[in-house]
């Protein structure tokens, strides 16, 4: 129970900025101000969930949440989904699938890796921050412990 | 090759007739031995019978004479019964001499000569019987032994000889003859099956060669076959390779086009919330004392939203196109999976699915049964028939009820050709084969649509491995035409089908 009390941080796995920024902005909107770690590439991204030494001992002490992009440019989201899932210090991190994709037998890969959510990022605007601020609530859930 | 098969006709032909020609020549050259050798033996019997009946004669004149020396010698009258016998005889041997040589002209001389002698022979033996008769022996003895008798029968003998010598020559002539005939005969057997033989032969050696031509034909045949199926394996698998590329390509293409969208769209809105605390800023009165109030307030409240307007309208525009191109290349990477589909009872629900808005245009769908069964994937057929169906709706003529019948026309070839005919507006000629492109439509733009439904129409047909064409007459009517095969393989059928 060590991890209690500490704030969730929020790892953002998007390669491409526009979509982190509004991404960010729309999570602010949904009053969830936890830090965001964003990574626009697949390597960083990795360095940073599993450390130096790729044990992933480095965030069996933290409280995180995984926003993964399935398109990027070094790999595919699909494979960091599966080594975080593969990880005993990181599966029960959740991760959330923020993509374009909306391929059914994708979507069902992603819930099979271990997927906590997939969401499609919709064109329409109104969907996608409807999305991120239910995603926010989310997001809140998960918080609980922390309060 | 074909005249190389006419010549071999030709060939074999000449042969064939020169062999039935030598038969028919043989046939008719024994004909004419047989009657040659027939009246040959004739000849011969005729000679036999010749040299028989001259024979006969002699000896019955031979028999008159003996019968006469008997009875001159003993006068018992018992030796005159062989004379007169003999006496009466020469008439009948000399009819038969006489019949036998009726025809032979060279004889008729010698024949006479003969005549004349036997007949003083006898007439010299009937004057010695005569005399002795009436008891004149020492006269009659004279007569015998003044030699004129005997003279006289030597003459007869010499005559029948000579004439029996040229019957005799003739049976030998006659005999050579047929010899000869039988030889000849024999030669030309030889010769007429000499020349068939030859014949056969040709006409053998002819098929022989034709017949290893062929083999060698048909072996060269059966290695081009076997490379035009391995090129057309080849031609497939790059077919379908280029054919998955171009799906994996419209698959990425939209994917990433859409990724840029995503930020128009959502900075677009991001501009619209901005706009309104600017809109609140243009009313705030203090605004009012800048010069360039008028221009920001027209600005904030007309320009920026009608730009944003326009950006928005065409980035909806663009996704709407680019849902469309995935959706296109995702049914061409479904996987089908054919079943047995009753198409009375498909087609009912499928009629069914439409009925809602059918009764509210007061239209109504026919389905001619009875339909046959296919074998074909079903979530496909749905999407065809029920985009057409939605179409036959959506593009009536105003004012004209709805009516769509569905019916099978005439199929054959393991093909089954079913028609969606409707009464709507019509599709003008120029338009016709645009109606199939993506993003095309036609007529007055009156409808909602991207312009997708046909072209994903025409994909899932083909991807069944049918066709769809359509007539149509403006203002009267389209109909379709779906030709689906009666039987559909399945992909993994299809590979297999492609390895084997």
């Amino acid at each position: 129970m060590e991890k209690e009390g500490r704030p969730v941080q929020i790892v953002m796995i998007e390669d491409d900025e526009g979509h982190a920024r509004l991404i960010e902005r729309n999570i602010r909107r949904a009053g969830v101000n936890n830090e965001i770690v964003p990574f626009t590439n697949g390597t960083e991204a990795l360095a940073y969930l599993f450390g130096l030494d790729g044990s992933g001992e480095v965030s069996s002490k933290k409280h995180l949440l995984v926003l993964l992009d399935l398109n990027l440019p070094d790999m595919t989201g699909v494979s960091i989904l599966e080594k975080v899932k593969a990880n005993p210090h990181t599966r029960r991190t959740p991760v959330v699938v923020l993509t374009t994709t909306d391929d059914e037998r994708e979507i069902k890969r992603c819930y099979d890796l271990g997927a906590n959510v997939y969401i499609t990022k919709p064109v329409d605007y109104e969907n996608f921050s409807n999305a991120i601020r239910q995603l926010g609530m989310f997001f809140s859930v998960i918080q609980v412990p922390e309060i | 090759m074909d005249n190389n098969a006419r010549r071999l006709l030709r060939t074999t032909y000449a042969f064939g007739t020169a062999g039935l020609a030598t038969l028919i020549v043989l046939i008719a050259a024994s004909f004419w031995f047989v009657a040659k050798t027939q009246s040959a033996t004739d000849a011969v019997l005729h000679s036999r019978e010749q040299i028989s009946v001259l024979a006969d004669l002699l000896s019955t004149v031979l028999d008159a004479e003996t019968g006469q020396r008997g009875y001159l010698l003993t006068g018992e009258p018992r030796y005159l019964q062989p004379y007169e016998d003999a006496s009466r005889e020469v008439k009948s041997r000399f009819a038969a001499v006489d019949a036998i040589f009726q025809n032979d002209a060279s004889a008729q001389q010698s024949l006479a000569q003969i005549h004349a002698a036997v007949d003083v022979k006898l007439h010299e033996l009937a004057q010695t019987v005569e005399l002795k008769k009436s008891g004149k022996s020492v006269e009659a003895l004279a007569i015998v032994n003044g030699d004129r008798g005997k003279q006289l029968m030597d003459r007869i003998r010499e005559l029948v000889a000579q004439q029996s010598r040229q019957a005799d020559q003739a049976l030998k002539d006659n005999i050579e003859e047929q010899r000869e005939n039988a030889s000849r005969a024999r030669l030309f057997a030889f010769g007429v099956v000499f020349v068939m033989l030859l014949a056969a032969l040709g006409a053998i050696a002819t098929i022989v060669k034709y017949t290893r031509e062929l083999i060698s034909a048909r072996t060269e045949l059966e290695t081009l076959n076997a490379g035009l199926e391995e090129r057309v394996k080849e031609r497939t698998a790059d077919l379908k390779r280029a054919n998955e590329e171009i799906q994996r390509f419209a698959y990425i293409v939209s994917h990433d086009l859409r990724a840029p969208l995503v930020n128009v769209m959502g900075y677009t809105s991001e501009l619209e919330a901005s706009l309104q605390t600017l809109g609140t800023l243009a009313e705030d009165p203090h605004l009012d004392a800048l010069a360039s109030a008028a221009d920001v307030k027209s600005i904030i409240a007309t320009d920026l939203p009608e730009s944003i307007g326009f950006i928005r309208s065409s980035t909806k525009k663009m996704d709407g196109l680019i849902k469309a191109i995935l959706k296109l290349s995702r049914e061409g990477q479904r996987v089908i999976t054919p079943e047995k589909i009753q198409l009375d009872d498909f087609f009912n629900s499928v009629a069914a699915s439409a009925q809602h808005r059918v009764v509210e245009l007061e239209g109504e769908i026919v389905v001619a049964k009875p339909l046959p069964v296919i074998e074909s994937d079903r979530l496909a057929l749905e999407q065809i028939f029920s985009n057409l169906i939605d179409n036959a709706l959506k593009y009536r003529l105003p004012g004209r009820t709805p009516h769509i019948v569905i019916r099978q026309v005439s199929s054959g070839w393991g093909a089954t050709i079913i028609e969606v005919e409707d009464n709507g507006r019509g599709i003008s000629p120029e338009d016709q084969e645009r109606v199939f492109d993506l993003f095309r439509r036609a007529g007055a733009q009156d409808q909602p649509g991207e312009g997708i439904g046909l072209a994903h129409v025409r994909a899932l047909v083909r991807r069944l491995g049918g066709e769809i064409t359509m007539t149509s007459e403006l203002g009267r009517g389209t109909k379709f035409r779906v030709i689906l095969p009666k039987t559909l393989q399945s992909d993994t059928e299809r590979a297999g089908g492609k390895r084997g």
